[in-house]
């Protein structure tokens, strides 16, 4: 059993990281504040349930990803389980990497990146649905193995990995569309 | 490996997930396909750029409002 009076200062830790997660599954500020503060709440209730020496950040991780969907699948209509259209494999860097230039510095593929902003990204990741929008959160941005995803997500790592590639070449079309749209709206 | 098989593969290699022989099957195809290769460095790229992108600044009053919140409570004894 863990030390209760040892939580504040343990949980805390991990709360700038949680609350990132959070705006990006809620999309706004206010809705993130309550699904963090909800998370740590619950995590404090059930922290004579957390098995010390396990893995602090996924337990954490899966207390939010579970307050998150239950506190928004019971206010949403939307339904949660979206399917993406076809997919095609290496599409931005067919349309910024590939430019002819085989064998080019690897600093080119930099650069090609450096056409995107922060607001892109998080647009972009917020776009995508929601089954998709959390393992690529978990992968990408919070570092999860496929294993510890499956456990915070409760699926199986085959649905994980399936989801993955599907949401990142999604992501991939979206994050091509939000620079372009904000490209032609000009600065 | 092919192309085909490689893509399919791609992100399982990138995530560090891959079996050591898939690995190795990989690294076999990059030297003879440069482009799947270009291709996976900019998937490298681009996951650390999405990492970067998705940081946010906690405001500060929220910090304490939640520490207090969770001190509040430890007081108790709940």
């Amino acid at each position: 059993m863990a030390d209760q009076a040892a939580f504040t200062d343990d949980v805390m830790e991990y709360a700038p990281q949680l609350y990132a997660a959070a705006l990006r599954m809620t999309r706004n500020p206010a809705d993130a504040e309550d699904v963090l503060q909800e998370t740590l709440l619950k995590a404090y209730r059930g922290y004579h349930t957390y098995a010390e020496g396990t893995n602090l950040k996924a337990w954490l991780y899966r207390i939010l990803t579970n307050t998150f969907i239950n506190k928004y699948r019971r206010q949403s209509r939307r339904p949660h389980e979206v399917e993406l259209g076809e997919l095609e494999d290496f599409y931005l860097f067919r349309r910024l990497g590939d430019d002819g230039a085989s064998g080019a510095s690897r600093s080119a593929e930099d650069e090609a990146l450096d056409r995107f902003v922060d607001a892109d990204i998080k647009a972009a990741v917020e776009s995508l649905p929601e089954n998709f929008r959390i393992p690529v959160l978990l992968a990408d941005v919070e570092g999860f193995s496929y294993k510890e995803i499956a456990k915070i997500m409760d699926v199986p790592i085959g649905t994980v990995m399936s989801r993955l590639h599907r949401g990142r070449k999604a992501l991939q079309q979206a994050l091509w569309q939000f620079a372009q749209d904000r490209e032609a709206a000009g600065p | 490996m092919k192309c085909d098989e490689t893509r399919h593969y791609l992100y399982v290699y990138l995530d560090g997930e891959a079996t050591i022989l898939r690995r190795w099957r990989i690294r076999r195809h990059f030297r003879q396909c440069p482009h799947c290769e270009h291709g996976y460095v900019f998937e490298e790229r681009l996951k650390l750029r999405v990492r970067e992108g998705c940081r946010e600044e906690m405001p500060r009053e929220l910090v304490e409002r939640l520490r207090t919140l969770l001190q509040g409570h430890a007081d108790d004894g709940m």
